[in-house]
């Protein structure tokens, strides 16, 4: 018995002391921004927060996924003089890093998340002309810059997008004799023909009304009806007829049996797997479901189609984007050279040479003009992508109370699910976030 | 006189002083911080802004889930520390007998203490899914079943789920507090008994349950706070989904934080989830400090 | 005739074990299988009602029939439209032609047919047969003996009944499932050429036990529609079984009572030990499988075909070793911190009269009462001024913080529990407090701070919430924050991720077996003074 305690305490102690010994070495290692000395003298050290996008991410930055080096390690050899201090964390977690980081008054000097209305207000961003070249700035799908743009300032840049269309497993339509729907009429046709040849062994239509998911299902019904988040003046319309019948028409699809059983809680990748294992008919997701599915080994005869529209309405793609965005950083010794290095780490980033790499890697959508041409040469199929990317719409992020709509209409659409009434929670959001 | 006597009235501050300071620094210090926070203002990018009163607090009582989540709490609370004490207590009983085999069952039952929560959640999750769970299909492959069976089908059902786990998790510490009493038990008390003829029962009743009341509490109390604070179960299972219909409150103030960006009425509710706790608490502190000094 | 109440309870059972298994017999030559096989299914997609579509099917639907028909099956045509009018106010149907032939099997049919449910029930059978014979040869001998005195053969003879009856007990239900499993699920995998091993040979079998051999190269298209119920009368074997069984228990031994308690004491084992195990199960096998086949729609394997190996070397070349010897530094960290604060605090408690013991308690479990996630802006602003972010340090402080009330809980129950007349001698010797504490009540104590140990160790390994906001670089990460990266915004990783959480419980389950012992021994002595 004592010599079991001893031994446990002797362990203990080695752990504590090999902790100290590491932490001792530590500062020389990785220092922190805000931790390191001032006389640290000419080196800039940049704090960034990357997301993790897929399997991949963590080891093209800090692995050796990059042919064999890793993102930061090249930066670091071009670009002497700057260090990164780069951390790629999920997206289960990135909101609550940041956020913490901010309300400790020790934002990262650059951020890639999917939002950033919430941090202008409180002017914790740098507007985009402070710090990103010229010639890089002009690079930019001017289209996705717009969606950037607060009080005509540009506060983000597009980091990567990614097009929503309709996917469907050919061999199944055909084998029911069921043609790819464009309208919300035809859909249902669709779905019962689907629904009566296969019984239940296939599920016709996937819908995904997850917590994470459920503003896109609500683009997907709501501008195939001519509806939307916002009216043509930009203001928020979350209560208008079309809305509250798009909803409705998704919660019909999920009553009448068309669809996976538990949009609720089944996410993008059960979904997506289901797709994988031709258990489901037709999906309205990703470009990257081609990747996925072959990274899964599964091996369907898909295609896509545009996103049905109800009859009379012209539908709309969907777009979604993530972006990087720069905070103020007012303690730094020297702003000049603060933004130049940013530059640097921007230009660096969407090099054609790295960017394609990193965009292709994941199967999304480049944002730079630069980067069309080595991605179409690579993959033909990107070049009818980003036509589709062309005509996207996107969520309306660069409004202040954006996250508070996206959570808003996720509930709204979970509510219609157990029986809640569509018409009454959109009223309430919209006096929430309008009035 | 179980004390020992001390040369300096001090002295026994000494003692303390290392712990004191510890849980003072790296937990109460943060605990103000939140008290203060529920009384600031917080933008929704997280910038902590002045002093508001009771605002935020007014916010949080009227958020319209409040009294779903509020409810659902209860219950998870309930549900997971009741059912886990009564299943912890029968398996504990069991435990207790000679058997072959007893000490592979015991270090098996330790399983899921010694496994992190938010793997437990997971694999949990994955288990019971219905397009590929493996639950299906281990029913499936020993014929037990003919097709998949979805085990989720509407919200109440994932909450029982949700519970499930729960209990599942809590029960090994349980059991092992009443183990632990258990054994301390004088096997002649029962003999005793069994000479006046006592059945199983009255034996139960009358002399293992005050003998392991103690050990019983103790796990109560510590099992009420962990599971009233416990995130990751519910998080990884719905998220909250349906409607918030299946949060508690923990994992909902986390969405009104990080999701809706509402971090004031977050941190209010935070605190009101604290009171609640030091209420209850309290109640268990006086009852039980009582005791001890009747003894 | 020495006891002729003997020989009646003897008697009596003795009869309840002939008329048990004589209800089994019965059972088993009643129709208990139904099967209704569409051997012939056509269903023409979406035609309009009337156009020639439908004729052409509902024309080869005849002629199949009529093929039928000659062979000897006595089949019907059933044909079932479905309608619908569409979106454009077009009728459309579905229609679908089935020719169906109905019958019903009784158990012993099953007996010649060569699955493997029949070899199940020929088991069955012989298992009975043997019962009834040892418990007749051993119970007509010693009619009119009391069960101490029987003769030792005899016994043996009963004991082999019983023994016997039991195994046909159990594999009732192993029939039944084996039965499903074939009709149901092996039958539809074939079918959906999800399985092609050995296909040949079933489906001969089927054939034969099916349709005496006259399906043929038919058989295919006969099973993918096949129906198969079984009567619930099944589930009367198993009282009558269980009805034998009893019989020879109580041939056997006195009490039947306590054998079935017993029994019971197992089963409940059993029962917890493998739904506590099925997710480590289910976690080990996901952990070897290929990323196609945590796709398998079908649920075809319980196990792996392949263990993939290399899913482990691949998560330990993403940094899992890294991570998990920082999750030691931590946990190891905070339990030697925890324990060296705790100690001397409980010590106080224990044994020493102060004011403000009980403010000091509560303002213990106080401290508990927030969960981490809501600490995090705070913790992180104190790790910020005490330059302890992104530090193993850090989170080893923070975890020790966080158990010190659980810690100083079981300590103090430990200690008090210890009589302090061995440290009141040893002050006396001249010892001061400090020795007393090392040299006298640690010693003693041991098990109490061992449990206190581990307690702290489990929860400071297990913390995931404060390690995500405190800990920004990637070679400093728990390997609770470490795993997240398998389950990213694209893909969840099932393999990797499950791999990652085996590799992290492993060593934490070790600990725990090790120290199970001393664990319990330990609550004894905290737990019990609360």
């Amino acid at each position: 018995m004592k010599k079991l305690l001893a031994f446990l305490l002797a362990l203990v102690m080695i752990f504590a002391l090999a902790a100290c010994g590491q932490t001792e070495e530590k500062p020389a290692e990785a220092p922190a921004e805000e931790n390191a000395p001032e006389a640290a003298g000419d080196e800039i050290v940049l704090d960034v927060i990357i997301c993790q996008y897929g399997p991949n991410t963590n080891e093209w930055f800090l692995g050796s996924g990059m042919n064999g080096t890793n993102f930061v390690a090249k930066f670091e050899a071009e670009n002497p003089g700057i260090k990164l201090n780069l951390e790629v964390v999920s997206w289960n977690d990135v909101h609550q890093v940041v956020d913490t980081r901010i309300a400790n008054n020790n934002p990262p000097d650059i951020l890639n998340i999917d939002t950033f209305s919430e941090f202008v207000p409180d002017g914790l961003l740098m507007p985009v002309k402070d710090y990103c070249p010229e010639d890089l700035y002009n690079d930019f799908f001017p289209a996705f810059i717009a969606e950037s743009v607060i009080d005509d300032t540009v506060w983000a840049v597009p980091d990567l997008a990614s097009a929503r269309a309709l996917f469907y497993n050919v061999d199944l339509l055909k084998e029911a004799g069921v043609e790819v729907p464009t309208t919300w009429a035809e859909l249902e046709d669709a779905c019962q023909a689907l629904l009566d040849y296969y019984g239940g062994e296939v599920y016709p239509w996937g819908i995904d009304m997850t917590t994470d998911e459920g503003q896109a299902c609500f683009a997907y019904y709501a501008w195939g009806n001519g509806g939307g988040f916002v009216d043509a003046g930009g203001n928020w319309a979350l209560n208008t007829p079309e809305n509250i019948e798009a909803v409705e028409f998704a919660v019909g699809l999920v009553q009448k049996g068309y669809t996976n059983p538990n949009p609720a809680t089944e996410t993008r990748y059960d979904l997506q797997d289901m797709f994988a294992a031709g258990k489901l008919a037709m999906l309205l997701t990703t470009n990257q479901l081609p990747t996925y599915v072959a990274d899964k080994g599964g091996n369907i005869n898909m295609a896509t189609a545009a996103i049905p529209a109800n009859e009379g309405k012209t539908g709309s793609s969907v777009g979604v984007m993530d972006r990087i965005m720069v905070f103020k950083d007012d303690a730094a010794p020297d702003q000049a050279k603060r933004n130049e290095a940013i530059g640097k780490f921007l230009k660096f980033f969407y090099d054609p040479e790295n960017y394609v790499g990193w965009v292709s890697m994941e199967g999304f959508l480049p944002a730079v003009n630069s980067a069309v041409e080595a991605l179409v040469a690579s993959d033909p199929s990107f070049g009818a992508w980003l036509d589709v990317l062309g005509s996207c719409q996107f969520y309306p992020a660069a409004k202040a109370e954006w996250a508070t709509v996206r959570q808003g209409v996720t509930t709204v659409e979970q509510n219609a699910l157990i029986g809640g009434d569509v018409k009454e929670g959109l009223d309430a959001l919209q006096a929430e976030v309008a009035g | 006189m179980n004390s020992i006597h001390v040369k300096h009235k001090w002295e026994p501050y000494l003692w303390l002083l290392p712990s004191l300071l510890l849980i003072a620094i790296f937990v109460v210090f943060p605990i103000l911080i939140v008290f203060k926070l529920s009384f600031s203002e917080i933008t929704p990018g997280g910038v902590i802004g002045g002093f508001i009163g009771f605002q935020n607090f007014v916010e949080a009582v009227h958020l319209p889930p409040f009294k779903t989540v509020m409810l659902n709490t209860f219950w998870w609370v309930l549900s997971v520390v009741g059912l886990s004490t009564l299943l912890g207590f029968i398996i504990a009983m069991v435990m207790n007998q000679k058997f072959r085999g007893r000490k592979i069952a015991r270090a098996i039952l330790v399983f899921p203490w010694a496994t992190s929560l938010v793997i437990q959640a997971s694999i949990w999750n994955y288990i019971i899914k219905y397009e590929y769970g493996s639950l299906n299909s281990v029913l499936l492959n020993l014929g037990v079943i003919n097709q998949a069976i979805n085990w989720r089908t509407s919200y109440p059902i994932e909450f029982i789920w949700e519970c499930g786990v729960g209990i599942f998790v809590t029960v090994p510490f349980v059991a092992f507090c009443v183990l632990s009493g258990l054994q301390s038990i004088d096997g002649s008390l029962y003999e005793a008994a069994t000479m006046d003829g006592a059945g199983f029962w009255s034996k139960l009743w009358n002399i293992t349950l005050p003998m392991v009341r103690p050990s019983l509490t103790v796990s109560t109390v510590l099992n009420i706070i962990y599971v009233f604070n416990s995130f990751p179960i519910v998080y990884t299972m719905t998220k909250g989904a349906p409607a918030h219909k299946t949060d508690t409150m923990i994992t909902y103030l986390y969405m009104l934080s990080f999701y809706e960006r509402k971090k004031g009425p977050a941190t209010a509710l935070s605190v009101i989830g604290f009171l609640i706790l030091c209420l209850c608490a309290g109640i268990y502190m006086v009852t039980v400090m009582r005791k001890e000094e009747t003894q | 005739m020495r006891d002729p109440e003997l020989k009646r309870v003897n008697r009596r059972f003795l009869l309840l074990l002939i008329l048990g298994i004589a209800l089994a017999l019965i059972l088993m030559s009643l129709p208990l299988y139904s099967f209704n096989a569409a051997v012939y299914v056509k269903k023409s997609p979406n035609t309009f009602v009337g156009d020639e579509k439908y004729l052409a099917a509902m024309e080869e639907v005849e002629s199949v029939a009529a093929g039928y028909r000659d062979q000897g099956f006595d089949v019907e045509i059933s044909e079932e439209a479905l309608e619908r009018v569409n979106s454009k106010g077009e009728k459309t149907s579905l229609i679908t032609f089935t020719i169906q032939e109905s019958f019903s099997k009784n158990l012993f049919s099953f007996l010649g047919c060569g699955l493997a449910s029949s070899r199940v029930l020929t088991l069955i059978l012989i298992l009975l047969g043997l019962a009834l014979a040892c418990a007749l040869l051993g119970t007509l001998v010693s009619m009119d003996l009391p069960q101490r005195s029987l003769p030792r053969r005899t016994a043996l003879l009963r004991s082999l009944a019983s023994a016997a009856l039991l195994l046909a007990l159990l594999l009732v239900p192993v029939f039944v499932l084996t039965n499903n499993y074939t009709f149901s699920r092996q039958i539809s995998l074939y079918n959906k050429d999800l399985l092609t091993e050995g296909k040949d040979l079933l489906f001969a079998k089927l054939d034969r036990f099916l349709f005496q051999g006259g399906m043929g190269s038919g058989i295919d298209n006969a099973l993918s529609q096949m129906q198969m119920q079984t009567s619930p009368l099944i589930w009367v074997l198993m009282p009558a079984l269980f009805l034998s069984l009893l019989a020879a228990v109580q041939l056997r031994r006195g009490s039947i009572k306590s054998a079935l308690l017993r029994g019971l004491l197992y089963f409940f084992v059993v029962v917890v030990c493998l739904i506590t195990l099925f997710p480590y199960y289910v976690m080990t096998i996901t952990a070897f499988r290929s990323n196609a086949e945590t796709l398998d729609m079908y649920f075809l394997h319980l196990f792996p075909t392949e263990w993939l190996w290399k899913n482990l070397t691949s998560i330990i070349q993403r940094g899992v070793p890294r991570y998990l010897l920082n999750s030691l530094l931590v946990a190891g960290g905070a339990t030697c911190v925890a324990m060296l604060c705790g100690i001397p605090a409980a010590y106080a408690m224990a044994r020493m009269d102060f004011k403000g013991k009980k403010a000091f308690l509560g303002f213990v479990i106080m401290s508990q009462m927030f969960s981490p996630v809501v600490l995090l802006i705070g913790i992180s602003q104190l790790m910020n001024t005490l330059r302890l972010n992104d530090s193993v340090v850090g989170l080893m402080l923070i975890n020790a913080a966080f158990n010190q009330a659980f810690a100083i809980w079981l300590l103090r129950g430990t200690f008090v529990s210890i009589s302090p007349e061995m440290e009141q001698a040893a002050l006396i010797d001249g010892c001061n407090t400090t020795g007393a504490l090392t040299k006298v009540l640690i010693p003693m104590a041991a098990p109490g701070i061992v449990t206190a140990l581990i307690f702290v160790f489990i929860n400071a390994w297990n913390e995931y919430t404060i390690s995500t906001v405190l800990i920004s670089t990637d070679i400093n990460r728990p390997i609770t924050v470490g795993i997240t990266q398998f389950s990213s915004f694209n893909m969840i990783e099932w393999q990797y991720l499950f791999a990652a959480s085996l590799l992290a419980t492993i060593p934490v389950v070790i600990l725990f077996m090790s120290i199970e012992k001393h664990l319990t021994s330990g609550l004894t002595s905290g737990g019990v003074k609360g």
